[in-house]
C-alpha cells in the first residue's frame, strides 16, 4: 500500500502556484480513506469509519477494509462527506457578470426551450475552482429568461471540456413563472391582474399547442419545430420542467399546468411553498429554495423569514433542496445550508438538503450519499463544513478523482505573499 | 344686495342695456350664475360670434364716469361666528363695500342699509385654503432631454439651477376662474393662496379672492408667502437627483441669498456694473429669514426634514402636511412650524384578494385607521394646523372627510380655526381675513345648520358680495304643512323638502286611518295610472314646479277619486279641481320650518337617555382604534422606548477585543448606558437584573463602515462629478426595517455612506441602531466628519450605458485630474477668505466677498484633516494614485473601502498609515473585481494595516459575523482578530474607538449576547444594547410577530365589516417604492424609475 502524503492546501498552493489548475485523471488505483467521521447522509453519521473507493465509485464502507495496491489516506479526527450539488447556478456560463460579453445566461423569447446551457459551459472559467474549493462537486447550471427559458445541464466541476463534465441526468426545462407585483392604485392594479390573467393563458396556449404539436407529430413525421420538440419529454414524463416560482399564488397556478398534464415538475424560489404544501406533495413536486441569505421578500416578514423558509417546508413534509443562485456567489452553499440549520432545520436535514436531496431533484440517483456504489464525490474536512469556522477542507473527490483545490485567488495570494 | 354695484358688473361684462334683473327685493334676487346665462340668452347672437372671449372682454359701449356708492348691507338676525370659541347667538353683520363695517347684537336695521333676512342661519368667516394653485395657468415650457444636462440656459439673470424659481411673483401670472373657484366656493372657502407647484424655490405666492372679477380687483396680497419643496420638478437639469441634492440645493441657495444682500447694500451697482453679477432668483429670495414659507413635502419624514432645516436657517413658515403627523407627533410638536393638512384619508386597504391582502403593510393598516384621527390628535397637541383642498380628487369630499375627524374627537372650534383664524396666519392676512370683525373682509360662509354636523352651505359672500349655493326663500318654504280643505273638515300632513335641483318634494303623512288616506301623483303618472287603488301606502312624489306653482294629483280623504291639485307655498294656499270638475279651496299651514324640525328632532334625540348612549357609543367605536402606535410606526416598532438597563451579565465567554482576548466565564455589568465592571464572580449591585449567559458569548456590538440603508431618496448624487455638499445625515430614514433587521444581527453602529458614483460624493452620517429612535435620534454623537470619494469604473460611468459619456472623468487618469482640480479650488477659495478677511473694513465694503461654497467648504476641511475621507477603490493603481495625491495635499487617508486589490500594495496602505475596509469574498462581479482575493484581509492585516470587515449590503450586514469567520477559514486568521475586523478595527477607522468597538469598563455599552460562539454559522443573538438600553431582544421579536400577526387580522376584519362607504377614502397615490441602496444605485428620486438593475436573489447587487 503507498501512504498518501497528505499536503496541507496553502502548501500545495505555493507549490503550484506558477501553473494552472489541471483536471484531475480518472481514477487508477483503489482509494482507501480510514478512521473517519462518515456523513453518509443516507445512513446517518458514522464514527471511525472506512470508505473504499475504486473506479470512481464509493465500493465498501466499515471498518476493516482491505483492497490491494490502494492509496491510503488517514482521516482519523476528519470528516467525510460528499460532495455539494449547486442547483441554479450560472457558474461557467458568466465569467464577469458586468462585463457584458462574458455574459451567456439569458435570451430573448418566451417560448427557449431549446436553448441548452450545456452549450455555452467553459470549464475553464475561474469561478469553477472556487466552488470545488468549498466543496461542491457539481453544478446544475441554468439559463435565465422571460418564460420558457431553455434546459439546464447538471456539470461536474472538474473537466477538460463540458462533454466530459456533464452528468447523465433527465432533460430539464426551466420555466419562468409570471409573478407580478401589484401596484397600490387601484386601476393599476386591475391591469395588472389582467396582465397577468393574459400572461397565464399564454402559458396555457404554448403548452396546449406543445403537446398537440408532438401527438400530430406522430403521424407527421416530417414536420419539425425546434422549440415544441425540445417540450416533448415534459408530456411523456421523461423531462423535468423546472418552475421559478416564489409566491403561493404562482405555485397554486403552476401546479395547474402540472396536473393538467401530469409534468414531473420542480419549484425553484418556494419562499411561501409551505403554504402550498398539500398540494406540492399530491402533484409530487418538490422545492429548489435559493434564498435563504436573502432579505425577507416583505418588509413586514419576519426577520429571519428567508433563513426559516427550509425548516418550515421541512415541517411541512415537502421534499426539497437549499441552492444559492448566481455564479462566484454560489461557493457559499454550505454556508447558506449551515445558517438555515440555525433556524430550525438541524445540521443533517440541511446537509441532505445540499448533497443528496439536491443530487435526486436534478435528477440523479447515485449521488450526494456516501452508499455502496454512489459516485465516489467526496469531501475529506477537519470540522463541520456548514460552518465557516471549523469546516476546513482538505480534500475533494469527484468520481475518485482527486481534485486540484488551488484557485486564482490562492495563486494571487501566493504571488503577492512572495512581494 | 344693493341692485348698482351688481348692474355695473353685469354692464362690464354683458352686452346687456337692461339687464334682466327681476326684482331687486333683498330677499329674492337670483343668483349671479342665473343672471348670467340669462345675459347670455339674450345675446345669443353676440355670445355665439365672439365665444367664449365674451367673458373676459369688455363690450360694452357705454362708460359710465361716475363712481358707484359703496353698497350698505344688514344681514340681520343670524348666528354670527365671530371667530373660534365667540359666537354672538343673534346679531347683525352689517357690511359696506367689501369690509365689514359693524357687528351688532340682535336684531337691528341700520339706516339706510339694504337688510337681508338671516334669520335661522349661521354665518362664519369664510374658509381660507393657503396651499393652491387656482388661477395659476403658467406652465414651465416643456423640454426634451435625451442626454444628461449638466447646465440649464440662462435668461434674465435666473438662477444657475433650473428647479429655483424664487424669482417669479405669482402675482404677475394670476388671473381669476370662476369654474375652478367652485370647487373652492362650493366648500365655504371664499379666499386662496396660489402659486405655481413646480420646482425647488417657487416663487412668491398670492392670495386672492375667489370673487368672480378681474385680477385686479381680487387680489389681497400681490406678494404672499415664498413656497419651497424639495422636488426640482419639470427641471431638466440633472443636479440634483436625490433628496439630499435637493437639500443641499436649498442650502447654499438660501446661503447665497444672503450673500447677495450684503454685497448688494454694500455695491451701488450703478457705479461698479460688472463687481457683482445680476441674479434675480437671488435678489428675490432676499435675506431668507424674513421671508414666509410654505414647504411642500409629500410624506412625513421630508416634512421634518423640511421643519429641520428651516431651524437651520431660521426661517419662518408652514409645512405642507400628509396625514402622517400622529405617527411622530412630539418631534412635529417640537418643530414648531405649522401645518397645512390634506384630508387625503386613505380608502380602506385592499383585502379582497389573497394576492393584495398580502402585499400589504402593517402601517398602511394602520394609517387608514388612523388618519381621520390625525387632526384631534394635532390639536391635543398644541398644533397649529390650516386645512387644504389639495391632495383631494375629489373636492367633495372635503367635509365628509372634516366630519370623519370630527366623528374621530377633533373639536369644532377647532375645525373653524383651521378654516379660519390659523389658515389666515398661514396666509398672512389675519389682519382682514379670518374673523367676523369691523374692518375684515366681507368674506363669509353661511350655513342653514351646523356645517360641522349636518348644516348645508347657502351662500357665500365674496369681498361682500354674495353667491347663493341655495335660494334662501326655497329654504325657508321647507318645512311641514297642513293641509285643510271644505272648511277644515278635512286636514292631512305633509312634508316638503327641496331638493338641490330646483325642485320640491311632497311626501304626505301615512295616516293611521286608511279612511284618511291621501296620495299624490305626479301629472305624468297621473296620466298613466288608474285613479282607483289609492289605498296603497304614501310615497314621497316629486313636483317640479315653481314654489307658488306645484302640481299634482291626489287622493284626499273625503273626496271621490283623485282631484288635481295646484298648491302655492307662498300664499300657503291651492286649489284642488276634483272628477267632477269642481274646483274647492284648499289651505296650506307652515308648522314647522325644516330647520325648526331638524333641531327640534336632534333636541328631542338629546333628551332620549337612550338615543344618547346610543349615539356615545358610536362615538366610542368610533374612537377606539385596534392598531396600535409605535416607534416607528411599522412592522416590529417599539411600543416603548428602551429605557437603559441595570444588568448583571453572568458566566459569559467575553470577546473584548482588546489586548484582554477572549475572557471564559466572565460577568459584566451594564449600568447608565456604559459597561460599569467586567471581572469574575462579580457581586451583583442591588436592584440590578440577573442575566444568565453560561454557556454563551458576550461581544461588542458590530461596527459596519460602510452601509447604505435607512436613507431616503438616494445614495448617490450621480450628477455632478463633485458633490461634496451633500449630506447624508439629511435624509435618514428610522422607519427603515433593514435598522431593526440589522440590530437583530448584532450590528450597533454603521457608517452611512453616499455612494459611488462620482471621485467625490457626499459627506457620511455615522449611526447607531436605535431601532425606535427618531431620525436625529440615529445620529452618532461627537463622531469625527467623514465623506464618501470613490475610484475606478463606477465613477468613470463604465457601466452606466451609452447616453454617459461627456462627464469629465471617463478614465482613471481623469478621476486623479478631477480630485486634484477640486482641491485646488477649495485651496484657492480658503485663500480667498483669507485674504477678503485681512482687508480693512473699508475696503472690504468696496469689493464682493466670496461667495459661499459648501461644496468647497467640504474639502477644505479634508485638507485641514477635519474631515475622514473613506474611499470606495479597488485596482492597486488608483489606489496607490490616491495615497500619493493625499500625501501630496498633506492629508492622510482614513479609510480604503472596500480595496480589493489593497492586498497587492498592503505596504503602501501600511506605510501610509490607511485602514482597509474590505469584503470577505465578493468578487468577479465587474472587472475591476477580478483580482479580489478571498485572502485579501489576511495579507493586509499580516502586513500591518488596520483592516476590517464592512457589507455594503442590506442582506450581508445582518452576518457580518459570519463574514469574519471565512478570514479564518480561507487564510487562518486567529479568531480574536476576525472578530476584531468587525469590532475594534472598523471603530478606530471611524474615530469612535474610545467609546465602543470593545468590552472595556468605562466604554458605552454597544454589546451582543450570542447564544454560540459569535464567529459560527449557527450562532444567533439574543440581545442587542445600544447605549445600555436593550433595542433588541429575540423574545420580545417573537411576542411582536405574535401580536402583529393578530393586529393585522383584526384590522382586516374591520375591514370587511365596513360597506362601501365606510371604506371610502381617498386611491392611494403610486408611492415610488424606494430599492436596496447600493453604492452605484442610480435613482432618479423626482422622476419615474430607477436605472440599476435589481438583483432577484441575492443582495449584493454591484458595489
Amino acid at each position: 500500500m503507498k501512504k498518501f502524503v497528505f499536503i496541507p492546501l496553502l502548501l500545495a498552493s505555493s507549490i503550484a502556484s506558477s501553473h494552472d489548475m489541471v483536471p484531475a485523471t480518472d481514477q487508477s488505483a483503489p482509494l482507501l480513506i480510514t478512521n473517519a467521521t462518515v456523513h453518509t447522509v443516507s445512513d446517518g453519521v458514522k464514527a471511525n469509519t472506512s470508505v473504499l473507493v475504486e473506479q470512481g465509485r464509493i465500493k465498501a464502507i466499515g471498518n476493516n477494509l482491505n483492497a490491494a495496491g490502494a492509496t491510503v489516506i488517514d482521516a482519523s479526527g476528519k470528516h467525510l462527506y460528499p460532495g455539494m450539488v449547486a442547483l441554479d447556478t450560472q457558474v461557467g456560463m458568466v465569467e464577469i457578470s458586468m462585463v457584458r460579453p462574458t455574459v451567456d445566461t439569458y435570451d430573448v423569447g418566451d417560448n427557449n426551450a431549446d436553448l441548452r446551457a450545456a452549450a455555452v459551459f467553459n470549464p475553464d472559467s475561474e469561478i469553477i475552482p472556487t466552488l470545488r474549493r468549498n466543496g461542491i462537486t457539481h453544478a446544475q447550471i441554468v439559463p435565465r429568461g422571460e418564460l420558457l427559458a431553455g434546459q439546464s445541464a447538471l456539470v461536474n466541476l472538474d473537466s477538460w471540456t463540458v462533454e466530459d463534465a456533464k452528468v447523465e441526468a433527465p432533460q430539464s426545462l426551466h420555466l419562468y413563472w409570471p409573478e407580478p407585483k401589484l401596484p397600490a392604485k387601484a386601476d393599476e392594479r386591475e391591469k395588472a391582474f389582467a396582465e397577468h390573467s393574459k400572461a397565464l393563458s399564454n402559458i396555457d396556449k404554448l403548452f396546449a399547442d406543445a403537446n398537440s404539436f408532438i401527438a400530430r407529430k406522430q403521424s407527421e413525421p416530417k414536420l419539425t419545430h425546434r422549440r415544441f420538440e425540445a417540450m416533448a419529454g415534459l408530456f411523456d414524463g421523461s423531462a423535468r420542467l423546472f418552475i421559478h416560482a416564489d409566491e403561493a399564488s404562482a405555485i397554486r397556478e403552476a401546479l395547474v399546468l402540472v396536473n393538467r398534464y401530469k409534468l414531473s415538475a420542480v419549484i425553484v424560489g418556494g419562499y411561501e411553498a409551505a403554504e402550498v404544501a398539500d398540494g406540492l406533495k399530491a402533484a409530487g413536486v418538490a422545492v429548489v429554495y435559493p434564498s435563504v441569505l436573502s432579505l425577507p421578500r416583505h418588509s413586514d416578514d419576519n426577520i429571519d423569514e428567508a433563513f426559516a423558509v427550509p425548516a418550515k417546508m421541512a415541517a411541512a413534509g415537502i421534499e426539497f433542496a437549499i441552492a444559492y443562485s448566481g455564479d462566484w456567489e454560489a461557493r457559499n452553499l454550505p454556508y447558506a445550508a449551515g445558517y438555515a440549520a440555525a433556524h430550525g432545520l438541524g445540521r443533517d436535514a440541511a446537509l441532505k438538503a445540499i448533497t443528496l436531496d439536491a443530487a435526486k431533484i436534478a435528477g440523479v440517483n447515485d449521488m450526494g450519499a456516501i452508499k455502496e456504489g454512489y459516485r465516489a464525490n467526496l469531501v475529506l474536512a477537519e470540522g463541520d463544513i456548514l460552518d465557516p469556522l471549523t469546516g476546513r477542507i482538505q480534500q475533494v473527490f469527484i468520481d475518485g478523482r482527486a481534485i486540484d483545490l488551488k484557485t486564482r485567488s490562492a495563486q494571487l495570494y501566493q504571488k503577492y505573499l512572495k512581494r | 344686495m344693493t341692485g348698482l354695484f351688481f348692474f355695473s358688473k353685469t354692464f362690464l361684462q354683458f352686452p346687456c342695456p337692461n339687464p334682466p334683473l327681476i326684482r331687486l327685493t333683498s330677499f329674492d334676487y337670483p343668483p349671479i350664475k342665473t343672471v348670467q346665462t340669462m345675459a347670455i340668452n339674450r345675446n345669443s347672437l353676440i355670445f355665439l360670434l365672439l365665444g367664449s372671449a365674451c367673458c373676459s372682454l369688455s363690450l360694452e359701449a357705454k362708460t359710465l364716469l361716475t363712481a358707484e356708492p359703496e353698497r350698505l348691507i344688514a344681514l340681520q338676525g343670524a348666528r354670527l361666528h365671530l371667530a373660534p370659541g365667540q359666537t354672538l347667538e343673534q346679531g347683525t353683520l352689517v357690511i359696506q363695500g367689501n369690509r365689514i363695517k359693524a357687528v351688532l347684537d340682535g336684531i337691528q336695521t341700520p339706516a339706510g342699509a339694504n337688510v337681508i333676512d338671516m334669520k335661522g342661519l349661521d354665518i362664519y368667516p369664510g374658509f381660507i385654503d393657503p396651499f393652491t394653485e387656482y388661477g395659476i395657468g403658467f406652465e414651465y415650457p416643456k423640454q426634451e432631454k435625451d442626454a444628461p444636462v449638466y447646465e440649464i440656459g440662462r435668461i434674465g439673470g435666473n438662477a444657475a439651477n433650473g428647479a429655483i424659481h424664487a424669482e417669479k411673483q405669482w402675482a404677475h401670472f394670476f388671473a381669476p376662474n370662476k369654474e375652478s373657484a367652485e370647487a373652492w366656493v362650493n366648500n365655504g372657502f371664499t379666499s386662496v393662496h396660489s402659486a405655481k407647484f413646480d420646482g425647488i424655490f417657487r416663487g412668491t405666492g398670492v392670495h386672492v379672492s375667489l370673487a368672480d372679477k378681474i385680477a385686479n380687483d381680487v387680489i389681497y396680497s400681490e406678494r404672499g408667502n415664498s413656497f419651497l419643496s424639495f422636488d426640482k420638478g419639470s427641471s431638466i437639469q440633472d443636479y440634483p437627483n436625490s433628496l439630499m441634492g435637493a437639500i443641499a440645493l436649498i442650502r447654499q441657495t438660501l446661503m447665497d441669498a444672503s450673500w447677495y444682500q450684503q454685497n448688494k447694500r454694500r455695491l451701488a451697482s450703478d457705479n461698479q456694473p460688472g463687481t457683482l453679477e445680476f441674479n434675480a432668483a437671488l435678489d428675490a429670495i432676499g435675506e431668507p429669514n424674513q421671508t414666509f414659507y410654505i414647504f411642500d413635502t409629500p410624506d412625513l419624514n421630508n416634512q421634518l426634514r423640511a421643519s429641520r432645516l428651516m431651524k437651520e436657517f431660521t426661517l419662518s413658515g408652514a409645512l405642507l402636511g400628509n396625514g402622517q403627523e400622529y405617527a411622530r407627533l412630539n418631534e412635529i410638536k417640537v418643530s414648531g412650524a405649522s401645518v397645512i393638512l390634506p384630508l387625503n384619508f386613505p380608502a380602506a386597504p385592499d383585502v379582497s384578494s389573497p394576492e393584495t391582502e398580502q402585499q400589504l403593510k402593517l402601517a398602511e393598516l394602520r394609517h387608514w385607521e388612523y388618519a381621520p384621527k390625525n387632526l384631534s390628535m394635532l390639536s391635543d397637541a398644541g398644533v397649529s394646523f390650516a386645512l387644504t383642498l389639495h391632495g383631494i380628487d375629489d373636492k367633495k369630499d372635503f367635509w365628509p372627510r372634516l366630519k370623519k375627524a370630527l366623528d374621530a374627537g377633533l373639536e369644532e372650534q377647532a375645525a373653524l380655526a383651521a378654516l379660519t383664524t390659523d389658515a389666515a396666519k398661514i396666509a398672512g392676512i389675519d389682519k382682514f381675513a379670518g374673523k367676523l370683525s369691523p374692518g375684515f373682509i366681507a368674506d363669509l360662509a353661511v350655513y342653514s345648520g351646523n356645517p360641522f354636523k349636518d348644516g348645508k352651505l347657502v351662500s357665500v359672500f365674496l369681498m361682500g358680495e354674495e353667491t347663493a349655493l341655495k335660494p334662501r326663500e326655497q329654504l325657508a318654504l321647507a318645512g311641514r304643512y297642513e293641509l285643510g280643505y271644505q272648511d277644515k273638515r278635512h286636514a292631512v300632513k305633509l312634508d316638503v323638502n327641496h331638493s338641490p335641483d330646483g325642485s320640491f318634494e311632497l311626501a304626505f303623512e301615512e295616516p293611521a286611518n286608511t279612511n284618511t288616506n291621501a296620495s299624490v301623483d305626479t301629472n305624468a303618472a297621473a296620466d298613466s295610472k288608474p285613479d282607483s287603488k289609492s289605498e296603497s301606502a304614501p310615497s314621497p312624489i316629486k313636483l317640479a314646479g315653481r314654489p307658488h306653482e306645484l302640481t299634482g294629483r291626489a287622493a284626499l280623504p273625503g273626496i271621490d277619486g283623485k282631484a288635481r291639485i295646484i298648491l302655492d307655498l307662498r300664499a300657503k294656499k291651492g286649489t284642488a279641481t276634483l272628477a267632477d270638475g269642481s274646483v274647492i279651496a284648499l289651505s296650506l299651514t307652515h308648522v314647522t320650518e325644516a330647520k325648526a324640525a331638524a333641531t327640534a328632532k336632534a333636541d328631542a334625540a338629546k333628551t332620549d337617555a337612550s338615543g344618547d348612549e346610543k349615539a356615545k357609543a358610536k362615538a366610542d367605536a368610533n374612537k377606539a382604534l385596534i392598531g396600535k402606535l409605535t416607534s416607528p410606526n411599522v412592522a416590529f416598532g417599539l411600543s416603548s422606548a428602551p429605557a437603559q438597563d441595570k444588568v448583571h451579565i453572568q458566566g459569559a465567554t467575553l470577546w473584548t477585543s482588546e489586548a484582554d482576548g477572549i475572557l471564559e466565564n466572565t460577568d459584566l455589568i451594564i449600568s447608565k448606558g456604559r459597561i460599569l465592571k467586567i471581572g469574575q464572580n462579580l457581586m451583583t449591585p442591588p436592584g440590578f437584573t440577573k442575566i444568565d449567559a453560561r454557556g454563551k458569548h458576550l461581544t461588542a456590538g458590530i461596527v459596519d463602515e460602510h452601509s447604505h440603508i435607512a436613507l431616503n431618496g438616494g445614495t448617490n448624487e450621480d450628477t455632478d462629478a463633485v458633490t461634496s455638499e451633500v449630506r447624508i445625515g439629511d435624509v435618514l430614514n428610522p422607519d427603515d426595517i433593514a435598522l431593526y433587521r440589522s440590530l437583530a444581527g448584532g450590528v450597533t453602529t454603521a457608517q452611512l455612506l453616499h455612494g459611488s458614483a462620482n471621485p467625490i460624493g457626499g459627506q457620511s452620517q455615522l449611526i447607531k441602531l436605535r431601532w425606535g429612535e427618531t431620525a436625529e435620534g440615529l445620529k452618532y454623537e461627537g463622531a469625527p466628519g467623514s465623506i464618501k470619494f470613490a475610484l475606478g469604473e463606477n465613477v468613470k460611468q463604465s457601466n452606466w450605458g451609452d447616453d454617459y459619456t461627456t462627464r469629465f472623468p471617463q478614465s482613471r487618469m481623469g478621476v486623479e485630474a478631477a480630485i486634484a482640480d477640486a482641491f485646488d479650488a477649495a485651496r484657492q477659495h480658503q485663500a480667498d477668505i483669507a485674504a477678503f478677511e485681512k482687508l480693512s473694513s473699508s475696503e472690504q465694503k468696496a469689493r464682493v466677498s466670496p461667495r459661499p461654497n459648501l461644496r468647497l467648504d467640504a474639502l477644505s476641511e479634508v485638507l485641514a484633516s477635519k474631515r475622514d475621507v473613506h474611499i470606495h477603490s479597488y485596482v492597486q493603481s488608483e489606489i496607490l494614485m490616491f495615497l500619493r495625491l493625499a500625501e501630496a495635499y498633506g492629508f492622510k487617508v482614513k479609510a480604503f473601502t472596500h480595496v480589493l486589490e489593497g492586498y497587492k500594495v498592503a505596504k503602501e496602505l501600511a506605510a501610509h498609515g490607511a485602514g482597509a475596509s474590505t469584503f470577505s469574498d465578493w468578487w468577479a462581479y465587474k472587472f475591476e473585481v477580478y483580482d479580489a482575493i478571498v485572502e485579501n484581509a489576511c495579507l493586509m492585516q499580516q502586513q500591518g494595516v488596520l483592516t476590517s470587515l464592512n457589507s455594503d449590503s442590506f442582506e450581508m450586514q445582518r452576518r457580518l459575523n459570519q463574514e469574519a469567520a471565512k478570514s479564518m477559514m480561507y487564510c487562518n486568521m486567529s479568531a480574536e482578530d476576525a472578530w476584531k475586523m468587525i469590532t475594534i478595527n472598523p471603530a478606530i477607522q471611524l474615530g469612535i474607538e474610545k467609546d465602543t468597538g470593545s468590552l472595556k469598563e468605562g466604554k458605552v455599552a454597544d454589546i451582543v449576547l450570542w447564544d454560540a460562539h459569535p464567529m459560527s454559522v449557527y450562532a444567533r443573538t439574543e440581545m442587542v444594547w445600544v447605549d445600555g438600553k436593550r433595542h433588541f431582544d429575540r423574545e420580545l421579536d417573537r411576542q411582536m410577530q405574535a401580536e402583529q400577526a393578530a393586529e393585522r387580522r383584526a384590522l382586516i376584519n374591520k375591514i370587511l365589516t365596513l360597506d362601501e362607504e365606510g371604506r371610502s377614502g381617498e386611491a392611494p397615490k403610486a408611492a415610488q417604492s424606494e430599492p436596496e441602496w447600493h453604492c452605484d444605485t442610480h435613482f432618479e428620486v423626482f422622476k419615474t424609475g430607477i436605472s440599476t438593475q435589481q438583483s432577484t436573489q441575492h443582495s449584493h447587487g454591484a458595489h
